[in-house]
């Protein structure tokens, strides 16, 4: 009983994990915390149903449609609203990002409905016994893509001078276009692969949930996942994602299911409170 | 009293008297609707535009103002005229807490807690079944006051619009205070403030506290006007609406406030063909107003250099 909650508390964990990664690449890779992340990974999804209804392609070009779409659209975002907000405050980047949230989930309300669709799935949804624990074959496609996409950057972001020139872009952008960085398009990049990686992420995601305009609102517990990891670390994103799964999954089967999502609220409240850096992250200290 | 604001005052009473009978009773719900909105919003302007601490939290502290309020009357027999008051007390206190959580965090941190605390409360208020009803929402029971049940927009609006008026004057006045330079000073560097000897994290706490009691006295007043709680009405979407009346009429004035609240409220009337487009209509305005204009309608209005409190960018 025990074993298969785990087993499949880590589905709910990956899918947490998931967003986490896209958050910690765009924190981590321009500075901004983009608080309509969770909306693009609606939004990537729906994508890919509009490309199948309504351009009438079949299933498989529908997602080629969608990714190719969502590249632009994070491209789009970073020229149209980035560029100019670049030097503004915290608070007007912040509430930027909400507004472009907002703007695509009322823009798929009004367009899509605001009614669930229903999405299928890559693969079968049909669970396979191995010794004893029930396995969705579709669920541990999410946790292998979590692994795989975290495999890469990491080793994009530690091992070459490109991801090497991206975090210096970040962390000293005058710095960084002294020695010849080009910090603009270091942040065009990230923005379109952070969009890419919403859209993987709404794909995988939305046979799981329901797939309404309101589905991006799962994104707290990717938030929450982030700043568990520490919000900078990209393997601490994805600890946090699946230790929260794992979390949410024994409060709802030995506490109470009210609680559930309730507990993950509190852990980004207490996690903030008590230790801010996360478990993994670094103290960070702000100079004067 | 100098002659100008004599003027205003008398104008004002004036007009406050005349629209009862120039305008339907529909009309006045309106009126009673943008009063009550502008003051949830003005906690806003107090906690974000002058101490500069963004809050996600106001759809909580309206959802308190509004069950405190509504729960105390039914279970305890508290009439309402005594509960929105108490319950913004309460949303105060709650609201002084979470601004000792600012102690430690700024920024993108404490729009994440705000978001957390609101996401808890409307949890709560769908949980607790037997005291709010679930996710049914409860009724809430008529304003009473001197034995007369208050139900319409035009009976409430004797309540909604002087409580609105003030709390909007004090509100000005602590502004033009030491509270309101401290709050500015803080806004602007906390490091120099608190070289200055003012104690940062009191004044971040009141100005929490504030924000909160506006906001759920805003909550109580809307409780009896809409006479029914539901639960979706005090989720995170509401606390980015409540942002974007506050950041479109400009965070930096009370006068922001009111105006923002009054293209919120009469934008709808002018769609009415297009209601499905109304939440696309209000994000792209907070995305164009953030973007473009970050000070807002009441930034483009009163274009003054050091005029009183609207002065300053908000960038």
């Amino acid at each position: 009983m025990l074993a298969q909650l785990l087993v499949s508390s880590l589905t709910a964990g990956a899918v947490y994990a998931l967003i986490a990664l896209g958050f910690v690449l765009l924190h981590n890779g321009t500075g901004v915390v983009h608080f309509g992340y969770g909306d693009q990974v609606t939004f990537g999804a729906y994508l890919v149903l509009i490309a199948q209804n309504f351009v009438g392609v079949p299933f498989s070009a529908a997602i080629m449609m969608a990714l190719l779409a969502s590249m632009a659209l994070g491209a789009a975002i970073y020229a149209v609203f980035m560029v100019p907000l670049r030097n503004a405050s915290l608070l007007a980047r912040l509430i930027a990002t909400l507004a472009i949230g907002t703007a695509l989930r009322e823009w798929l309300r009004a367009f899509m409905g605001p009614n669930a669709w229903p999405f299928p799935f890559l693969l079968s949804p049909a669970p396979v016994e191995v010794g004893g624990l029930m396995l969705v074959p579709a669920n541990l496609a999410i946790i292998g893509v979590v692994l795989v996409i975290l495999a890469g950057l990491y080793l994009f972001f530690e091992k070459t001078l490109q991801g090497k020139a991206i975090l210096a872009a970040c962390e000293n952008r005058t710095g960084a276009s002294l020695i010849g960085v080009r910090v603009s398009r270091v942040f065009l990049v990230i923005w379109v692969v952070a969009s890419l990686l919403a859209t993987v992420a709404g794909i995988l995601v939305a046979p799981l949930l329901t797939l309404s305009p309101d589905m991006g609102l799962i994104a707290i517990k990717g938030f929450t996942a982030a700043v568990l990891g520490g919000f900078s670390s990209l393997p601490g994103a994805v600890v946090g994602g699946l230790l929260l799964g794992v979390l949410e999954a024994l409060t709802g089967a030995y506490i109470s299911t009210a609680l559930k999502d309730m507990i993950s609220y509190a852990i980004l409240i207490a996690v903030i409170l008590v230790r801010p850096q996360g478990l993994f992250g670094g103290l960070a200290l702000k100079k004067v | 009293m100098t002659g100008k604001t004599l003027l205003f005052a008398v104008t004002g009473i004036g007009l406050f008297f005349a629209l009862p009978h120039m305008l339907a009773d529909f009309q006045l719900f309106q009126v009673c609707l943008i009063a009550v909105t502008a003051l949830i919003a003005l906690g806003l302007t107090v906690v974000t535009g002058l101490a500069g601490q963004v809050s996600l939290a106001q759809a909580a502290f309206v959802g308190i103002g509004g069950y405190g309020a509504a729960i105390l009357a039914t279970r305890w027999g508290v009439p309402l005229w005594a509960g929105i008051p108490l319950s913004g007390i309460v949303a105060a206190m709650a609201g002084f807490v979470l601004g000792q959580v600012t102690l430690r965090v700024s920024g993108h941190y404490l729009a994440l807690a705000t978001m957390a605390v609101t996401a808890i409360v409307q949890l709560a208020f769908i949980h607790m079944d037997d005291i709010t009803g679930g996710a049914a929402g409860m009724p809430v029971p008529s304003f009473e006051i001197g034995g007369r049940a208050l139900t319409s927009g035009g009976e409430l609006y004797y309540v909604i619009v002087p409580t609105t008026a003030v709390l909007f004057l004090i509100v000005g006045n602590i502004i033009r205070s030491r509270f309101g330079r401290a709050f500015a000073a803080t806004r602007q560097s906390e490091i120099a403030v608190a070289a200055m000897g003012v104690d940062v994290l009191r004044y971040k706490a009141l100005a929490f506290a504030g924000s909160a009691f506006l906001g759920a006295v805003g909550g109580g007043l809307l409780a009896p006007l809409a006479s029914y709680l539901d639960p979706m009405q005090f989720g995170i979407p509401q606390s980015i609406y409540y942002m974007a009346i506050a950041v479109v009429g400009g965070l930096r004035s009370p006068a922001g406030a009111i105006i923002g609240a009054v293209v919120f409220i009469l934008i709808p009337e002018f769609l009415q063909a297009f209601q499905s487009y109304l939440g696309l209509v209000f994000a792209l305005l907070l995305l164009g107003f953030i973007v473009l204009w970050p000070n807002g309608l009441s930034g483009l209005i009163f274009r003054r250099p050091g005029a009183r409190w609207w002065g300053g960018a908000a960038r």
